[in-house]
């Protein structure tokens, strides 16, 4: 099973960088790859079970389902369901813990995935450097502005 | 119960910092409050359940046992038998992790314990400046590293 993984270290606190992140359908706020996005059936972003809908900004269409979210440990897990990517059984968390030496944050981000064999290498370089690595570098830019 | 949770980052490849943590007997070449250790029995420090018997700079002597070592995780488990400071119920968990995005290592040191009434914040910031903090700074200067 492909595993991508990712890490960085954000100059800010985990509390602020939780903020921005915890909620399910604020992608196209933080994420410079996401267009737009909203909640299936009016449903509130942290109600465990939701699934955002959004676009990226090429136009493709993703839904992914929140598997769980916690204040406590900050972390949120998610999985896809229907995406353009050729993929099963996808599965991902985004979890910040606190530096407390600097009281900054370390962000990992984390996935993993069935595919064809000849998919996974192109697959795990794209989502860790498109999706991951994207968002924490605009995280960073963001966040300690 | 008392919970002391430290964390850091060190500019050094993950591998390379998990080298000098994860000997179990290593303590004494890094950290300045430990004067000697060794290991119970002649163990080796890697084996699951062994005992290091150290002495701080003040000659007073403490037992520890190791609980939980992973090379696949980067982490080990700790806890406390013998000390004449009142640390009580004492497990100790350390974790390295890679920070991809720019070669360095992120380390977090935390335990939990039980302590008489009324030391718990005495005790608390004992553990987290003068041995969990001190901790990161000598790894530090112990691999030449600069702060970051």
């Amino acid at each position: 099973m492909p595993r991508v993984y990712i890490s960085s270290v954000i100059e800010a606190p985990a509390a602020k960088v939780w903020d921005r992140v915890r909620d399910f359908n604020a992608l196209p706020r933080w994420h410079p790859r996401i267009r737009d996005s909203r909640i299936e059936n009016g449903e509130p972003s942290d109600r465990v079970g939701c699934v955002r809908d959004f676009h990226l900004q090429n136009g493709e269409r993703i839904r992914e389902k929140l598997l769980g979210l916690s204040d406590y440990d900050m972390f949120c897990t998610y999985a896809i369901l229907e995406s353009p990517m050729p993929l099963t059984d996808y599965v991902a968390t985004l979890r910040l813990t606190p530096i407390t030496d600097g009281n900054r944050t370390f962000a990992e981000w984390t996935a993993e995935f069935d595919c064809a064999e000849t998919d996974a290498e192109g697959l795990v370089a794209g989502i860790g450097n498109d999706v991951f690595q994207a968002g924490f570098s605009a995280l960073k830019r963001s966040v300690v502005n | 119960m008392v919970k002391v949770v430290k964390s850091t980052v060190l500019d050094a490849p993950v591998e390379a910092v998990w080298d000098v943590l994860r000997d179990f007997n290593g303590h004494d070449q890094w950290h300045p409050a430990i004067a000697d250790s060794l290991i119970d029995r002649g163990y080796s420090s890697d084996k699951v359940g062994c005992v290091r018997r150290f002495h701080l700079q003040d000659g007073s002597e403490l037992r520890e046992q190791l609980l939980t070592l992973s090379d696949a995780d980067m982490a080990f488990s700790y806890c406390l038998l013998e000390t004449p400071v009142p640390l009580l119920n004492y497990v100790a968990h350390v974790r390295l992790a890679p920070v991809t995005d720019g070669d360095q290592t992120f380390w977090v040191w935390e335990s939990r314990f039980d302590t008489p009434q009324g030391r718990e914040k005495e005790l608390h910031q004992m553990v987290a400046e003068n041995i969990y903090q001190s901790g990161f700074d000598a790894v530090r200067l112990h691999m030449g590293l600069e702060s970051t």
